[in-house]
């Protein structure tokens, strides 16, 4: 059943990959904007750390801050996912029904598009970033703390986190069904995330209580999280935890955006007569 | 279900709830707090079969509920009543292994991956649809035959010409050799030889495959030259079932006289309705220079009489009659 879905989904996947091959451009530009935005972040925490005069700042030394804002960032690159937009746009112009005529999920296709053009995203500057972060880290140490066990911890987290937001957002999405345009909330929604998720500030800078409810949060599995990890800032027992509880937020939302399916498949109006 | 309909469509019906908004800015400011519903029947209980190998035009004015009714069709909207069964399953219940043996063209929208090279897209439909490769190479054969898709197969979707989208879109939608094939809309915005090209692609298949085809179309040669029974709904409901030929006989008995007048005064002379005793309904008299076109029902006065008539009371230069085209018929069945 596993390889019948492999191939019936590989289309979509290579479709994805060639799509995002065609606008390889568009995605240089995407890319110089999303370092400058990080570089822009390493200047203002260094002036945090000078400024406070301390070698350690909750825990995090400047290497430490330097390293969680390259890699939050690219966590939060591969991570994020266009649903929102993807479906909503659908929903709105009608074009939904062209993925409905095809013997296939809408959710499964979507998301193996989306995969596919990742990938191609992933194979540019996963590699290329990651080296970067670990040249830094050696000379900023003095030695080699690469460790291959937090890394392909690290990767499985990633994933997991980005099939959390993908349906999470996948929600979102389908909420056009009733709202028709759902730009506002849209909005809301990265907001939110960006706060919630550690993408901005570490939740660890956060006060006692507020950080215990922020990390129970959905939001942390996305970003804070897998960086933790690889960071080995979450290590031991705590890593099945996080792990555990990203796999547990997957099935809350998968959940939801399947009976939100359900429900908005009645309510279907295809736009455009 | 009896073994030769493919399609069985009875007493459907499908209701939407429409939010009615109030005209301008004050109405919209008022809709945020205080919907008003309203509910519109988009479809009011048709029913109709259409046997294996069958041509059905499926036609109507604007918001007749044609378009409402092939999406219920094609498995993409649940019926509010009434049953549907087609290719001996019901659409919409389980829409996944229902669509893998029915084609849909939506002529408004593309099922083409935008991006990529056309031969791509056919490449992930046989993915999708799980198909041989010995028969899909034999479908594509078959498809770049009828629908001369070769000059245009490697390049990107999007820079097709709009005849060269709906040639492929067809053959998209009949890759996986489906049993019954919906096509909304086949021929919109397409110059007459294109229209043509297609017509005789549809033609083919249906002729070759015995697909039964499901067509609806604004474009009233399409109908003439492609369905032998049509089936015509009007504000949702069904107001005619039956043979192309039949309907030309029931409604079509209209005719025009051409004349090329040799003064325009002369049409003062012509009192058609006292003469025959028409109704505002049976006549139509239209004038452009020295030009009149007389449409009226050959019912109600016989070609013979009226031509009779005008040569006798005046002079004209040139005389000819036609039979009024399918298009006139629906337009007056419409307005009855």
């Amino acid at each position: 059943m596993f390889g019948k879905m492999r191939k019936v989904y590989g289309g979509f996947f290579r479709a994805g990959a060639q799509g995002a091959m065609a606008y390889r451009l568009n995605f240089m530009g995407f890319f110089i904007g999303e370092s400058l935005y990080c570089f822009v972040m390493y200047f203002m925490w260094k002036a945090v750390f000078m400024a406070s005069g301390e070698s350690t700042f909750m825990g995090f030394t400047l290497v430490d801050m330097t390293m969680y804002v390259f890699l939050s960032n690219i966590v939060g690159f591969f991570t994020g996912t266009d649903s929102t937009r993807a479906l909503a746009e659908e929903i709105r112009d009608g074009n939904i029904i062209m993925r409905m005529i095809k013997p296939v999920n809408v959710d499964l296709s979507l998301l193996a598009n989306e995969v596919g053009n990742n990938v191609v995203y992933f194979a540019f500057i996963f590699a290329p970033v990651m080296l970067g972060v670990e040249i830094y880290r050696y000379c900023a140490l003095g030695y080699v703390a690469f460790d291959i066990v937090s890394f392909l911890i690290f990767i499985l987290s990633m994933i997991l986190s980005y099939i959390l937001s993908f349906y999470l957002n996948l929600i979102f999405g389908y909420l056009a069904f009733w709202l028709m345009n759902i730009w506002g909330f849209d909005i809301l929604k990265g907001s939110i995330i960006k706060f919630f998720s550690g993408a901005m500030i570490p939740l660890a800078f956060f006060p006692g209580i507020v950080r215990d409810i922020f990390e129970l949060l959905p939001f942390a599995s996305m970003v804070y999280k897998p960086t933790m990890i690889y960071m080995g800032k979450i290590s031991g027992v705590n890593i099945l935890v996080a792990l555990g509880e990203q796999i547990i937020w997957i099935l809350v939302f998968y959940g939801i955006a399947k009976l939100l399916w359900h429900f908005a498949q009645k309510r279907l109006a295809v736009q455009g007569g | 279900m009896s073994s030769n309909n493919m399609i069985e469509v009875k007493n459907v019906s499908k209701e939407f709830k429409k939010i009615i908004k109030e005209p301008g800015l004050k109405g919209s400011v008022k809709s945020l707090f205080h919907k008003k519903q309203e509910i519109v029947k988009a479809v009011d209980d048709i029913s109709f079969t259409v046997e294996k190998g069958e041509i059905l035009g499926f036609i109507g004015p604007n918001g007749a509920g044609k378009s409402t009714a092939i999406k219920m069709l094609t498995g993409i909207l649940t019926p509010t009543s009434g049953d549907i069964m087609i290719n001996g399953q019901v659409p919409y219940k389980n829409r996944k292994k229902y669509v893998k043996e029915i084609g849909v063209v939506f002529g408004q929208r593309t099922q083409l991956w935008w991006d990529l090279p056309l031969t791509e897209t056919f490449t992930v439909l046989k993915e999708i649809y799980q198909i041989e490769d010995a028969a899909f190479k034999n479908r594509m054969d078959f498809l770049n035959q009828v629908l001369e898709l070769e000059p245009f197969i490697k390049s990107p979707v999007r820079t097709l010409s709009l005849g060269q989208r709906m040639r492929a879109d067809i053959a998209a939608s009949m890759i996986h050799n489906p049993k019954v094939l919906f096509l909304d809309e086949p021929t919109i915005g397409l110059d007459v030889v294109v229209k043509d090209n297609i017509r005789k692609a549809i033609t083919e298949i249906n002729q070759n495959e015995k697909t039964t085809i499901i067509l609806t179309t604004h474009d009233i040669s399409d109908i003439e030259l492609l369905c032998k029974r049509i089936v015509m709904i009007d504000k949702g409901k069904k107001v005619y079932d039956g043979a192309l030929d039949k309907m030309k006989e029931k409604y079509g008995k209209m005719r025009e006289i051409h004349i090329n007048l040799k003064s325009i005064e002369d049409m003062n002379k012509l009192a058609f309705t006292e003469k025959f005793n028409l109704l505002e309904d049976d006549l139509e008299v239209k004038l452009e220079g020295k030009k009149a076109t007389i449409k009226f029902n050959s019912s109600k006065a016989q070609v013979s009489d009226m031509l009779s008539y005008i040569l006798a009371t005046i002079t004209v230069k040139d005389i000819a009659v036609s039979e009024a085209d399918i298009e006139e018929i629906i337009r007056r069945l419409y307005k009855g």
